[in-house]
């Protein structure tokens, strides 16, 4: 039977890949370093690359200057049914919004607070999503036909993921339906960059849980 | 703030004489503007710098017109600095030339997609508004061929189609930019408004505009008077007339309109796209006409026509030719400069990496030098 719908861009990078494929070097600095600069192992690399065949490089992996890794995360979150221009567009008009609402304070602010304001949006982004962080999570064990929530160290990547997730699903969700994301994402950034806001508030209660659960700490084996 | 102010007002003429009188760490800064707000000065030395016009009177001079970005720019950096490039400085150049006596010039403006078509128009309007010109800008002639909520059957001409809400807001907008002239041009004809209402020979125009926005049904009606009138009296040399239309293609394309029986409005049958035509021939004298074509919200043609030929069509091309075309092409190396060192000043790109080299080859490449692209791109930079 033929398929009524055809993906308008076909994956090239498969996962499977013969262990001889090399992964793409991106970076421009280091095929500007000239040869003697270079050490044995380096030198070794760069031969065998003139040789090797190398894998696809991902559609994620950008030699711009202004790429950074956990936007783009955070653009993928956002993303549904595979629709990475909408996202990133959305991920763009937000930086956009928070800049202008920054500036717009810098320039009415008195001269000896405007360097108290950060008018940066990457910066602002990276700070907000530091401070929606939890130190510590909650997992489900089950012991004698109970399940209780133990308190349990998180991952960095665990922590990263669950910052995000919960600020798109605070977005998504409790917001008044006719405000467009890009609105409502730069609220509710700044809001966690001042330590302020909905999403800083669950972490507080995540927090209070595990405090509260100490007991169980020690059902955790691993 | 305050450096800035005196550094630019201390040279009135020319950026490099700023250079000269200030310290080092400013010069770079000071290159790419120029204190000369006044557009019938400028010529080849100030291209590619941008100066500024006064936030009074920008709500003055363009209560509609302006592209949305750009005034979201102006709300942000509170100021409007516009770049004089190549296309405004020879339209300029032209008007200053021309004889009035002679029927009127048609200018054509026409460029690809964002290389700031719309920008050239304003900064025309600008210098024709500082001069005291009377002028008639039409912000976008797309707006009035399609999204028409209501369409009324023309009380003058049965034919007829007529858009009150259209009508209105650009009735409100041509007084708010034209206060002074309107008082002073008188009406030669008496008009009837329906059974009652009517404005006697001799009147101030002030007042069929005022007509137009009390009774909205006849808000078309008064749009025609006020082009009839305009065109009657030009030529006796009392004013200077200037028809600034921006994407005049839609007047002589298709329209999304519908009738009540579903069938298909074309452009004659919309009361103000008749009058605007009317304007729009150079059978009159004592002005010129400006136009700009536009692809971005034109209907039914493809996204790649940028040519007069292709967007007029055979019977816009008819109907506007003789005319003057004018290209704007995207920024040159030094125009790209001069925009990249206002956004840096300003402190709109952020990033660190665009300070850098890289960055700033990385944006040019990017953006192909057209000036909505670059726009776009330096947003969330």
């Amino acid at each position: 039977r033929l398929r009524a719908w055809l993906p308008r861009i076909m994956p090239v990078r498969w996962s499977r890949y013969d262990p001889s494929y090399l992964e793409p070097e991106v970076k421009k600095e280091l095929y500007q370093r000239p040869l003697e600069e270079l050490t044995e192992e380096e030198r070794e690399q760069m031969e065998l690359k003139a040789v090797r065949p190398i894998k696809a490089a991902p559609p994620t992996l950008s030699s711009s200057v202004f790429s950074d890794p956990m936007i783009s995360k955070f653009t993928n979150m956002m993303m549904k049914s595979g629709n990475k221009v909408l996202a990133r567009s959305l991920m763009s008009q937000t930086l956009e919004n928070i800049k202008r609402k920054q500036l717009e304070k810098y320039h009415k602010a008195p001269e000896n607070e405007k360097e108290t304001i950060e008018c940066n949006p990457y910066v602002i982004f990276h700070q907000a999503l530091k401070n929606c962080q939890p130190i510590i999570g909650l997992s489900n064990v089950t012991r004698g036909g109970k399940t209780y929530q133990v308190p349990v160290p998180l991952t960095d990547n665990r922590k990263r993921f669950l910052a995000m997730k919960w600020l798109i699903t605070e977005c998504r969700e409790n917001k008044h339906r006719r405000t467009m994301m890009p609105e409502k994402l730069s609220q509710e950034l700044l809001l966690a960059f001042n330590n302020e806001g909905p999403v800083i508030k669950r972490k507080h209660v995540l927090h209070k849980m595990a405090e509260a659960n100490r007991a169980y700490a020690h059902f955790r084996w691993w | 703030q305050l450096d800035r102010g005196c550094a630019l007002h201390t040279a009135h003429r020319d950026g490099l004489s700023s250079v000269s009188s200030q310290d080092v760490p400013e010069r770079p800064r000071a290159v790419f503007h120029t204190s000369e707000s006044d557009p019938a000065k400028h010529t080849e030395q100030h291209e590619g710098r941008l100066y500024n016009i006064p936030l009074e009177e920008v709500n003055a001079v363009f209560p509609h017109g302006l592209p949305h970005r750009f005034q979201q720019q102006i709300q942000t950096f509170n100021e409007a600095r516009v770049m004089v490039r190549k296309p405004a400085l020879e339209l300029l150049a032209y008007l200053k030339g021309s004889n009035f006596t002679h029927p009127a010039v048609r200018y054509v403006i026409y460029g690809e997609r964002g290389t700031g078509k719309t920008m050239t128009l304003c900064h025309v309007v600008h210098y024709c508004s500082r001069q005291g010109w009377l002028v008639l800008h039409i912000p976008d002639a797309h707006l009035w061929v399609k999204n028409c909520k209501e369409l009324l059957q023309s009380s003058y001409n049965k034919d007829r189609l007529d858009q009150p809400l259209q009508a209105s807001v650009w009735l409100k907008n041509f007084k708010t930019s034209n206060e002074r002239l309107l008082q002073e041009i008188k009406t030669q004809k008496k008009y009837m408004w329906g059974k009652r209402e009517s404005t006697e020979e001799g009147r101030p125009l002030r007042e069929v505009v005022e007509q137009g926005l009390a009774r909205v049904r006849s808000a078309s009606d008064a749009v025609g008077v006020v082009l009839k009138e305009l065109k009657q009296q030009s030529h006796r040399g009392s004013f200077r007339l200037l028809v600034a239309v921006d994407s005049v293609n839609a007047l002589w394309g298709r329209t999304t309109l519908r009738k009540e029986d579903k069938s298909p409005v074309s452009p004659e049958e919309l009361t103000l796209v008749h009058n605007l035509r009317k304007m729009l021939k150079n059978d009159w004298s004592g002005g010129a006409i400006v136009t700009t074509l536009s692809q971005t919200g034109s209907l039914f043609k493809p996204s790649s026509a940028y040519t007069p030929q292709e967007l007029l069509g055979r019977e816009g091309f008819d109907a506007l030719d003789p005319f003057v075309p004018i290209p704007v092409p995207n920024y040159s190396a030094r125009e790209f400069e001069s925009c990249y060192g206002y956004y840096l000043e300003r402190k709109w790109l952020q990033h660190e990496k665009a300070h850098t080299e890289d960055g700033k080859a990385e944006l040019q490449f990017l953006s192909g030098s057209n000036p909505r692209q670059l726009d776009r791109l330096a947003g969330p930079l």
